[in-house]
């Protein structure tokens, strides 16, 4: 009853926004993000901004005249949740292809599942590289760790000139990948990190560590860790008094790190996808849109499964609604306009190469800084 | 840097202080782990925040937040253990994980999933003396913390109140055969440590500017390695504990750059204690 009852109701909100349009059948496009738990606040992102994307199509007339449906779930950030998902999808829900929003660890153990079920998956932002060589169903719109911390690498030796480092790193795959790139990008160019500690998902207190990196007095200190972890690093290297220059990546990428780290957060510049100065229509109208609907700011956990999302609604717009052609589809995808960067082509593992976003902080807002190109930086390997 | 340290060390001793002390008495009382104690403490650090909103101002803020929390862990006793005490010990234990999960996804609907800011601000410079910062937060944590654990000293030894509550936790059987009402005591320690715990969830809010739904998670079982390791029920055992893990988890990080996640420190502190005194440091058998 309760279920007949919601259906009927969404089926009439979706009549009244899509103004008369009378579609012809239903996509089903799978969809999973941690909506409970610690990581909820980047689930909600990532399923607020998606939802805005379908909504968007829906209202336009849908994929081909076709009404798209996304099919959410929670996972937790548990695999043993997201395989189950994993094979709910496939069977009950008769998805043709899917997008995760969440982080790496749920993602990592579905990729052979949908890849052994011919069902495309596109991942947005986790960051892992078993993911993609699950097989050729699986592909990945967002950044890997690696080349990311080659990117902050980057920006901390030669477009910072820092050449004494210290390092918080966080303690899960995510942190590890961020820091084997970024010292080795370092370490090319005759940086050298004198301090580096790996600190839990949950920490809240940075002192112990600050104080140290205060004694040391490095050019700059990078850390790499969620908005939460970031915020009070930031907010209370600045209660300690610490002077070198800060250095994120896109886990800062939210309005809730300046929020929590306040004026602390001032001058504090991250590698991230999204930029908010970029001057497309789309990026602008995006972040309005999101901002009026949501009452907040969008981040790039957001941004990242809007892409991905889309990326999967090109490919049906083409392909048509057989998950074998969508896989095709996108593989064959050519110089796809994101709110992250354009896509010129998936390599061969299925990743994506664009330019890494460099932001700074500035007066409470996140600003164009630089960005990185160089291939030698930003190729993903295809192998 | 060896003064900072301290410094750090101390002010995380006190938050955790505040935290467990409530576990603990609640453990001297009735004999079961008050894991949901943890989500009381988080509910203090959101009703702080509420309060905070409505009327700018921290006193305001704090009294408010101790005085629901404790009302909070109240009914948490009348309602949830009380039947239960006649049960097996596990009994009590799994309703209160139990609880403690409902109340995170409660706060996660009622409040939403992201980290709230606590809008509080200081004007005050932080205290410099030589090398050594003490910023206005920690100010308020040190501050706070001793005058509660000075109101409680007082409650306890020289209130007659404090002498039954002591009376229960010592021998309940015996307080009873001697008059004392303890049905009225066993609320009133639940009243006083939820109390805490919301002042423990302000405190923690404000000086971490963050609260969110699952800010109870790690006190849930670092408060449990303190208790065990201070003695299971005692309070200047507990209070030792707490400062003692804040002060070796600051000098581990600081001095060593040990592996190990911060949040087992607490444990192997504990293990290193109950191997040369198995009822911990200040318990008694």
């Amino acid at each position: 009853m309760k279920k007949w009852l919601s259906g009927s109701l969404a089926g009439l909100l979706v009549i009244c926004f899509s103004a008369g349009t009378l579609f012809a059948a239903t996509i089903k496009i799978g969809f999973f993000a941690p909506l409970t738990g610690f990581a909820a606040a980047d689930g909600a992102s990532a399923k607020n901004a998606v939802m805005l994307a379908v909504e968007k199509i829906n209202k336009t007339g849908g994929l081909n005249g076709n009404k798209v449906e996304l099919v959410v779930y929670d996972d937790r950030v548990n695999p043993k949740e997201s395989v189950a998902i994993a094979n709910k999808l496939i069977e009950r829900d008769n998805v043709v292809a899917v997008v995760s929003g969440s982080y790496s660890t749920p993602t990592r153990v579905t990729a052979p599942i949908f890849n052994k079920s011919g069902i495309p998956m596109v991942a947005a932002y986790a960051v892992d590289p078993s993911i993609t060589k699950a097989g050729p169903y699986i592909f990945r719109t967002g950044f890997l760790g690696q080349i990311e911390g080659k990117a902050a690498g980057e920006v901390a030796v030669n477009l910072l000139q820092a050449k004494k480092l210290a390092m918080f790193t966080i303690d899960n795959d995510f942190g590890r990948a961020l820091s084997k790139g970024f010292h080795a990008r370092v370490k090319k160019f005759g940086g050298k990190v004198v301090y580096e500690h790996a600190f839990a998902i949950g920490t809240k207190d940075f002192s112990a560590m600050l104080t140290k990196v205060k004694e040391l007095s490095p050019d700059l200190l990078f850390i790499s860790g969620y908005y939460e972890e970031a915020a009070l690093a930031v907010k209370q290297a600045g209660e300690l008094g610490l002077r070198c220059k800060i250095l994120g990546e896109e886990g800062f990428d939210s309005p809730k790190f300046l929020e929590l780290a306040g004026e602390s957060a001032e001058g504090v510049i991250i590698t991230t996808n999204l930029n908010r100065d970029d001057p497309r229509p789309l990026v602008q109208d995006f972040l309005k849109a999101y901002k009026a609907k949501y009452k907040m700011a969008p981040d790039m956990v957001g941004a990242s499964s809007y892409d991905a999302f889309m990326v999967v609604a090109g490919a049906i717009r083409t392909a048509g609604p057989d998950s074998k052609a969508i896989r095709d589809a996108i593989a064959a995808t050519r110089d796809f306009e994101g709110l992250t960067g354009s896509i010129a082509r998936f390599n061969k593992l299925g990743e994506a190469m664009k330019p890494i976003q460099v932001q700074i902080v500035k007066k409470g807002a996140f600003h164009y800084f630089a960005h990185i190109s160089d291939p030698e930086i930003i190729t993903p390997p295809d192998k | 840097m060896l003064a900072q340290q301290i410094v750090n060390g101390i002010t995380i001793g006190s938050i955790y202080a505040l935290i467990a002390l409530g576990l603990t008495m609640v453990y001297g009382v009735l004999k079961i782990l008050h894991i949901a104690h943890a989500g009381v403490y988080a509910m203090g650090a959101y009703l702080g925040l509420w309060a905070y909103c409505m009327v700018p101002n921290l006193f305001v803020a704090m009294i408010v937040a101790m005085t629901l929390s404790g009302v909070a862990g109240t009914l948490i006793e009348r309602l949830l253990y009380k039947s239960m005490l006649d049960k097996s010990r596990i009994v009590p234990l799994i309703a209160s994980i139990g609880l403690f999960i409902a109340m995170e996804e409660a706060f996660r609907l009622i409040a939403g999933p992201y980290v709230r800011a606590f809008p509080a601000h200081f004007r005050q410079k932080p205290w410099i003396f030589g090398p050594v910062r003490i910023s206005a937060p920690q100010m308020l944590v040190f501050g706070v913390t001793l005058a509660l654990l000075a109101l409680l000293w007082w409650v306890l030894t020289r209130t007659r109140m404090g002498k039954a509550l002591r009376a229960v936790s010592m021998d309940r059987e015996m307080a009873e055969a001697l008059g004392v009402a303890t049905d009225r005591i066993i609320s009133l320690s639940f009243f006083i440590s939820s109390a805490l715990a919301g002042a423990a969830g302000v405190l923690v809010g404000i000086f971490y500017n963050s609260v969110y739904p699952t800010m109870g998670d790690i006190p849930a079982y670092k408060a449990l390695a303190i208790i065990v390791l201070g003695g299971l029920g005692s309070i200047p055992g507990t209070i030792f504990g707490a400062f003692l893990v804040g002060i070796s988890e600051t000098f581990l990080i600081g001095f060593v750059n040990i592996p190990l996640p911060r949040d087992a420190l607490a444990f192997i502190v504990m293990i290193a204690v109950l191997m040369f005194r198995p009822y911990g440091l200040f318990g008694k058998e």
